[in-house]
């Protein structure tokens, strides 16, 4: 416990000390990290908690921000709270709209529900770009961060410790929340609803107040999201947002409460961060997910879970070549995947195509600093050597894994037999 | 009048090519209680294996091989990828078929590009089958009607009237008895699922031609097909012809009606409130086309959450 709160402590030093180390793009990218970050948290409320699957988030996420704007816009520009506080009207509108929603979401479990999420945020998304009075048509709306309090919200770092303020209360007032007897039945809801049903709960006003307030925290992030901008517009609906909390969620693990939060920092990153050298990010981000949902349903937050485990029952000292090894494989394994990406993605690509000559050969591709001959035989050896070396190395990993697995057993069995062979000797 | 006809044929037409996907989807999900979110990306892969193939092979013999190429893949899909996760859960399965659906469209980007590809009917099917007053009407759209008909005809016929679908349809209703009773249920899991992404694989090589072959046409569909899928019921084959109709008939309709919520009112003399009040109320229905089929769908699931035709609610 104490190691945890320490360790979160260093963690809130570490964002509040982010200004002065990073550069204002690297900050613009931290502030949707912190917001991406809260939305998968928000999500998680209603999706690893409660284990209720919604497929469209992004519609409490864009009623927020919407609801953001028109709070900023209000009193002839002036804003009907001051800056700090205008989040909260995000808030109110998550909140309202998630009720409402999940009002009608939660007569049905499963996958219903999943539909139901997904037919709301799908007349949302299709109604929004005709109501130009509220959500401002195809171009959207847009408004100015007023000066509050003696700030003036002009610069990126003011506008990050705001980020930051509203996200560390939110993801406190989150993690409350799991402390609470409501934290509890939520996780009955998610474990076996009938039971909950037959204790005399109700099942269905539970369901509701989650769902709410799931959608306000998502409409906080929304909120943020819109005084980052300084606009919102009818794409904040788009499948694609509520995809992405889908996916950064389950990416970083539902079991665990930072989990989500860590999954959607991370892929942010990743995203802004190789968003100029390719174009396939999100069938990285896709491939992965599979591979989570396929190989380690705990997420990548399950990973550090494990090496923990390993830590406390083998010693550092002892499980190490296992975890490099697996680490080596990992990476061996990525580098090869990304090498055929980015090679079909060239080689398909329409500059490439339009380059090809019916009777001369293939020209040759540029990536990575060299140029590789398409049809060559050495050029596929690297993908293929890479994925072998990911192969060996995943095989001795879990070699090396059973052996140490093995070795703890039979020190167990050893400690076991050694009293019962003094058990036997006793009545001799 | 001949527009309300026009439209209601090309609605009848649409909800048909609607129906083609949906199939497989609500047979699928009545079987295997997974709701497939991949299965309107087969009927992407068909539409672009069926453009790719149409090159070397010609239109017929594409529209034919396509199909069987998605059916592999879904059998693929079934084997190694859902089997895999089965244990852990249903909800587990949804998110699976989910990110699979993610990877086929990104995938499709990155071969074919990010925009719609030059996918079109065949100029010797491209002529018109009639006309009424000075409106020609496509014969390639009745050839999807037909296509669609007759697929449904075939499936009807094979789940009641053959052997292979006695066995289909005990191990929907009861796996565990049929299996049991000496079927080898998986293998029949696998072959619906090839089957029904079949289907859409050759809803997409058909369908594909006509309408646009671009990356976001699984999303499109997708989206239409769930609401298809849960307001005929999951699960009913007949409930998912039923449901396709009425959504094509209503989107392909509603895009004519010039009037609104308004207009309504005013009849009973609250025009001009409503007319003032804006917003929804001066919303014309035809730009609520897409909106429509959604709303319905949230009205049967309160109404009758099991859908119209649906047993297992």
């Amino acid at each position: 416990m104490r190691n945890h709160l320490i360790s979160c402590l260093a963690g809130i030093a570490l964002l509040a000390a982010l200004p002065f180390l990073l550069s204002q793009g690297l900050l613009n990218a931290a502030i949707q990290m912190l917001i991406a970050a809260l939305f998968a948290s928000a999500y998680n409320l209603l999706c690893g908690q409660a284990g209720m699957l919604s497929f469209g988030h992004a519609a409490y996420f864009g009623v927020g921000a919407f609801a953001t704007v028109h709070a900023m816009n209000a009193v002839g520009g002036a804003g009907l709270l001051p800056t700090p506080l205008v989040p909260l009207a995000g808030a109110v509108g998550g909140l309202v709209f998630g009720g409402i929603a999940g009002w009608f979401a939660t007569q049905r479990s499963g996958t219903y529900f999943a539909m139901i999420t997904l037919a709301i945020a799908e007349l949302v998304h299709s109604l929004a770009p005709h109501l130009k009075g509220v959500f401002g048509g195809e171009a959207g709306l847009s408004t100015m961060r007023m000066p509050a309090w003696g700030y003036d919200f002009g610069s990126t770092t003011q506008v990050y410790y705001l980020t930051l303020a509203w996200v560390l209360l939110s993801m406190a007032l989150l993690y409350l929340y799991t402390r609470t007897p409501l934290g509890r039945l939520t996780l009955g809801l998610r474990e076996n609803s009938h039971r909950l049903r037959f204790l005399g709960y109700n099942v269905h006003g539970v369901g509701t107040v989650v769902f709410a307030l799931s959608a306000m925290f998502s409409g906080v992030a929304g909120g943020l999201q819109v005084i980052s901008n300084e606009s919102a517009n009818y794409v904040v609906f788009d499948p694609a947002l509520s995809a992405a909390a889908v996916l950064n969620t389950y990416i970083g693990g539902v079991q665990v409460f930072l989990g989500p939060a860590l999954g959607a920092a991370l892929m942010t990153f990743f995203g802004y961060a190789v968003s100029d050298l390719t174009r396939s990010w999100l069938l990285y981000q896709g491939i992965l997910f599979v591979l989570v949902m396929m190989f380690m349903p705990t997420g990548l937050s399950g990973l550090i879970g494990l090496a923990s485990r390993l830590r406390e029952q083998h010693g550092l000292g002892r499980m190490m070549p296992a975890v490099l090894m697996a680490v080596a494989a990992a990476g061996a394994a990525s580098a090869a995947a990304v090498f055929v990406i980015e090679l079909l993605q060239r080689l398909f690509s329409q500059e490439y195509r339009a380059m090809l000559a019916p009777d001369k050969p293939w020209p040759p591709v540029e990536l990575f600093g060299h140029l590789w001959q398409a049809p060559g035989a050495a050029t596929w050896a690297v993908p293929v050597l890479l994925f072998g070396a990911a192969g060996l190395l995943a095989w001795r990993c879990r070699r090396q894994l059973a052996g140490l697995a093995a070795g703890e057993e039979a020190r167990a069995t050893q400690a076991a037999v050694a009293p019962q062979v003094q058990d036997t000797k006793e009545p001799a | 009048m001949e527009q309300i006809f026009f439209s209601l044929l090309n609605g009848v037409i649409y909800g048909l090519v609607l129906f083609m996907v949906s199939a497989g989807l609500t047979l699928i999900f009545g079987m295997m209680g997974v709701l497939n979110f991949a299965h309107a990306s087969f009927y992407m892969l068909g539409a672009y294996f069926a453009y790719t193939l149409q090159e070397a092979i010609g239109f017929w013999p594409a529209v034919i091989a396509s199909p069987l190429l998605v059916g592999l893949i879904g059998v693929g899909v079934e084997r190694y990828f859902l089997r895999r996760v089965h244990r852990h859960g249903h909800a587990h399965e949804l998110l699976l078929t989910f990110g699979l659906s993610f990877i086929i469209a990104e995938s499709i980007k990155l071969f074919f590009g990010n925009y719609p590809v030059d996918y079109r009917v065949p100029p010797s099917l491209d002529f018109s089958a009639f006309s009424i007053g000075i409106t020609q009407y496509p014969f390639y759209r009745l050839l999807m009607g037909g296509i669609a008909i007759a697929m449904f005809i075939a499936i009807y016929l094979m789940l009641t009237r053959t052997r292979i679908g006695i066995v289909v349809r005990s191990a929907i209703h009861r796996p565990s008895m049929a299996e049991a009773l000496g079927h080898n249920v998986p293998l029949v899991f696998m072959g619906v699922f090839g089957a029904g992404a079949a289907l859409a694989g050759l809803a997409g090589a058909v369908a594909g031609a006509f309408y646009t072959t671009n990356p976001n046409m699984a999303l499109e569909l997708g989206v239409m097909v769930f609401v298809v899928v849960v307001v005929g019921g999951l699960g009913s084959l007949a409930g998912a012809m039923l449901a396709s109709l009425l959504i094509g008939i209503i989107t392909s309709l509603a895009v004519a009606v010039d009037h609104s919520l308004a207009d309504l009112l005013a009849l009973v003399g609250a025009g001009d409130w409503a007319y003032a009040m804006g917003g929804l109320m001066t919303l014309k229905l035809s730009s609520l086309a897409a909106t429509l089929p959604f709303a319905l769908m949230l009205l049967i699931l309160l109404v009758r959450p099991g859908g119209l035709m649906g047993e297992k609610g």
